[in-house]
């Protein structure tokens, strides 16, 4: 287990550093720069930018000056925004996401196992027919789309909830909402899928001809494989529901993390986007190593190798 | 099934006739956009706009920068709520030399930092040599340029900055001595640039004096709580020197980037000022019934950039076909519902004495005879150019609307390419474009900071187009001191652009914001420049509101 966990943190080095290779390649080949605007700024203002920013050096130099910084986990002042460190950026910005995330995740997974394990058990009937429609929905409905048609009745028309920002608890309610509904959806589709194939096999067979209530069956024998296939979908799921909500940052106006990519990426703040995308990848890593620990955890057949 | 339609019905109806549900309430006969719940006590909440970039008056160039630097520091003078025109601020009074070249300010007495120290003439004097100082970086240093010396010292000509012709004789007197009558140079004192920064922060923190708690102002406002993307909170500062007249006790103001988030924040009533620029454009044309929707002329233009340096367009005869070929009258009307006006000069309206050249009307025939005389009769033969404009759903509208004009009148067949931002901002700035979208928006009341662009290698030229006549006419205006004269150089000197044509107005900017009723102190003006310290939250508004005539409005 140890061993396993050790070279899974030491594989995260090359694989990291990669991301971040390609990241500082692709970012100097998209044309313009940091400084650019609509007004003009004055050629020794902007060399004076370049020179506190070390961007007149060599490639090279710039290369390997960010890679040490990043393995001390200093990205350096934004760009766009210099008295603030990369760091502070993406601390603060998290902090928010993750909330928002967190939230929208446990709904998911409060409502989309139960609901895909009570349609497993009643597979074709009725129950059955309305979740997954009602779950096909989910899947298909965006969340911009989603968004705005929940601000609209709820905050337009009936002046219940607010129609953006971050303040009180009532301001959650919506993001959240629109966030979760695609993840309600998936996660009860993948545990429906799950539950079906665990409850036609033998071991489950013998809970039941030994007597067991369907309830003790499918809670305590059932569900503990049969939510596998949502373990292996919650790492890459979590990283995307807490890092991915840009449209919903933009829709409800969040202090999140995810606008910062699209504000880098467009403003050509390269520490700002390497900081982010640096921070994803290592956050989708450990994530997918949290995962692999729960599937050795859940399924006694998975050995860690 | 039965319970289903029962849900429905039950959700339709309670969406129907639920509380405050009425699109447009109406008071004394006038509607309004949205929910009409006033805040409690004196708190104005408002969309500062998009997150700004820094906090520092000397370096910033953004609109919600300026809001948050008028709000946190003031300047010698400030602008007139409602003319722009300089009214004192931490100087009360100054005089001007009859040569027009020396401004001697003289400050108030016991004006103070928020931190409670005082601020002197040598504040301002070390203020405005760091917006000068090449290091550090300001984007605006160039209005400083009338000031003797300031050209040389921040082109890094001379590192002297005794040079410069600011003096500071006594800790309330500040010298400013320019080396030709700028005719608008009062006015510059009431932009963020020439406001005070704090020495002493700066010093000790560098590039994070910006932050809480290093921040030092003086003005009306003190800063309280920040998180990005998020909000700014304010409340008056006790140090300064008229703070018996703000009336505001609290402001928030949110950074809201989003255009629809802002308005259904308005709508719903979370804010009580959505600034202009923060209304979808598809909901303009159906916002003129609203008594809270305000709109003015702005003091910007949207036009086409032609790039100079390239055939066909370095032909005079073929710049000049293009810009008869564009409809104005249609785009505003037909495309942007009136939310725009036609414009066919550079310069905007709105600067008293100003009356400019004629504007260039649509002229098809004469626009076909141009392009026959360059050699493109019928446009046989001509090459094919393209529009660039940075991506979005309205810019793409207009090309294609032109690009339709020119090949109806023309017979001349244009691409159009649309590029994100920053790739947009480096083929206009390198000329590595045909024709390019492009816009200008005013810093100061005065056709100056419309036409000094024109001139020959300035930075924001961006069209290579260059002629000496016209260089020579604005160098003129800046020395002449005579209004009337001054104007009829610039009116000379813009109608040899507009007959040369590097740049193809398109339309006049508006601005557009909503304001609640019971808002007091906002007005509209030219600059979208708003002075927030004697706003105040009329609590009675439905008893001071006009009563409108008729109903149906």
């Amino acid at each position: 287990m140890t061993t396993f966990i050790l070279r899974r943190v030491l594989l995260m080095v090359p694989t990291l550093l990669v991301i971040a290779t390609l990241t500082f390649v692709l970012m100097r080949l998209a044309p313009g720069g940091p400084f650019m605007s609509e007004k003009d700024i004055p050629a020794k203002a902007k060399q004076e930018l370049l020179h506190r920013y070390g961007l007149d050096r060599p490639l090279h130099e710039q290369y390997l000056a960010f890679l040490g910084g990043a393995a001390r986990l200093e990205f350096g002042p934004s760009y766009k925004y210099p008295d603030r460190q990369v760091r502070e950026i993406i601390l603060q910005g998290f902090a928010v996401s993750a909330e928002l995330g967190g939230w929208a995740l446990l709904l998911s997974l409060i409502v989309g196992i139960p609901v895909g394990t009570i349609a497993a058990v009643r597979q074709n009937q009725p129950t059955d027919f309305a979740a997954m429609t009602l779950a096909l929905a989910g899947v298909s409905v965006p969340n911009f789309v989603l968004g705005p048609v929940l601000v609209l009745i709820f905050s337009l028309t009936l002046l219940w909830l607010p129609a953006a920002l971050w303040t009180g608890p009532e301001s959650r309610i919506l993001p959240v909402l629109a966030l979760c509904v695609s993840y309600v959806a998936y996660i009860a589709r993948l545990t429906r899928a799950g539950m079906l194939e665990v409850l036609r096999q033998d071991y489950i067979r013998t809970a039941r001809a030994k007597g067991l209530s369907e309830r003790v069956v499918v809670v305590k024998h059932a569900l503990k494989l049969g939510i596998l296939p949502v373990i292996s979908y919650l790492g890459p799921a979590a990283a995307r529901i807490i890092m991915g909500s840009i449209v919903i940052e933009q829709i409800f106006a969040i202090p999140g993390l995810g606008r910062y990519l699209v504000i880098g990426a467009v403003n050509r703040d390269y520490t700002l986007v390497m900081g982010v995308v640096l921070f994803y990848a290592s956050f989708l890593l450990v994530l997918n190593l949290l995962v692999d620990l729960a599937y050795s955890w859940l399924d006694p057949r998975v050995e860690l190798a | 099934m039965n319970r289903a339609l029962a849900l429905f019905l039950l959700l339709a109806t309670s969406l129907s006739c639920a509380p405050g549900v009425s699109d447009a309430p109406e008071v004394n006969g006038r509607r309004y956009f949205g929910a009409l719940r006033a805040p409690v006590g004196q708190q104005l909440r408002f969309n500062l706009g998009t997150e700004p970039e820094v906090r520092d008056p000397g370096v910033m160039s953004g609109v919600p920068d300026g809001r948050f630097a008028r709000m946190v520091f003031e300047g010698l003078t400030v602008a007139d709520p409602v003319t722009l025109e300089p009214r004192p601020g931490q100087a009360y009074r100054w005089e001007r030399s009859d040569d027009g070249l020396v401004y001697t300010f003289h400050l108030r007495a016991g004006v103070r930092w928020s931190d409670g120290t005082a601020l002197t003439a040598r504040d301002f004097l070390w203020s405005w040599r760091r917006v000068l100082t090449p290091a550090t970086a300001s984007r605006n240093a160039s209005l400083f340029y009338s000031i003797v010396g300031a050209e040389a010292f921040h082109k890094g000509r001379t590192t002297d900055a005794t040079s410069l012709g600011l003096a500071a004789p006594d800790d309330s007197t500040f010298v400013v001595r320019l080396a030709q009558p700028t005719a608008y140079f009062l006015m510059l004192t009431t932009f963020y640039p020439f406001m005070p920064v704090p020495q002493q922060a700066i010093e000790q923190h560098g590039l994070r004096w910006t932050l809480q708690p290093n921040l030092v102002g003086n003005g009306p406002f003190r800063w309280t709580y920040w998180r990005q993307n998020d909000r700014y909170e304010f409340v008056p500062s006790e140090s300064y020197w008229d703070r018996a007249n703000v009336r505001l006790e609290r402001v928030v103001a949110y950074t809201v980037d989003d255009l629809n988030t802002s308005t259904n924040l308005y709508k719903s009533g979370a804010i009580d000022w959505n600034p202009s620029g923060y209304i979808p454009s598809q909901y303009l044309g159906y916002m003129k019934p609203y008594a809270d929707y305000r709109t003015g002329r702005y003091q910007g233009t949207y036009f086409y950039s032609l790039n100079t340096t390239r055939a066909p367009l370095n032909d005079v005869r073929v710049r000049r076909a293009l810009n008869l070929a564009i409809d104005r009258e249609s785009i505003a009307r037909d495309l942007l519902k009136g939310s725009r006006e036609a414009w066919g000069r550079v310069t905007p309206a709105g600067y008293p004495g100003y009356a400019g050249p004629a504007q260039v009307k649509y002229d098809p025939a004469r626009a076909r005879q141009w392009l026959a005389e360059a050699g493109f009769p019928g446009g046989k033969g001509f090459p094919r150019i393209a529009i660039l404009f940075n991506t979005s759903e309205d810019h793409r509208r207009i090309a294609e609307a032109i690009q339709a004009m020119w090949k109806r009148d023309l017979g001349i067949d244009v691409e159009l390419t649309n590029q994100e931002w920053g790739s947009y901002l480096q083929s206009t700035t390198a000329l590595q474009y045909d024709v390019a979208r492009r816009s200008w928006i005013g810093d100061y009341l005065d056709p100056n900071t419309f036409l000094q662009i024109l001139t020959s290698g300035d930075g924001n030229n961006r069209s290579g187009w260059a002629n000496p006549r016209y260089d020579a006419l604005i160098q003129r205006a800046a020395r002449t001191l005579d209004p009337a004269v001054r104007f009829a150089v610039l009116a000379e000197a813009e109608s040899i652009a507009l007959d040369e044509a590097p740049f193809l107005p398109i339309y006049h900017y508006f601005t557009t914001e909503l304001v609640k009723p019971w808002v007091r102190g906002i007005h509209q003006t030219a600059l979208d420049v708003h002075l927030l310290t004697r706003v105040w939250i009329d609590h009675d508004w439905r008893q001071h509101e006009p009563i409108a005539e008729g109903n149906g409005r």
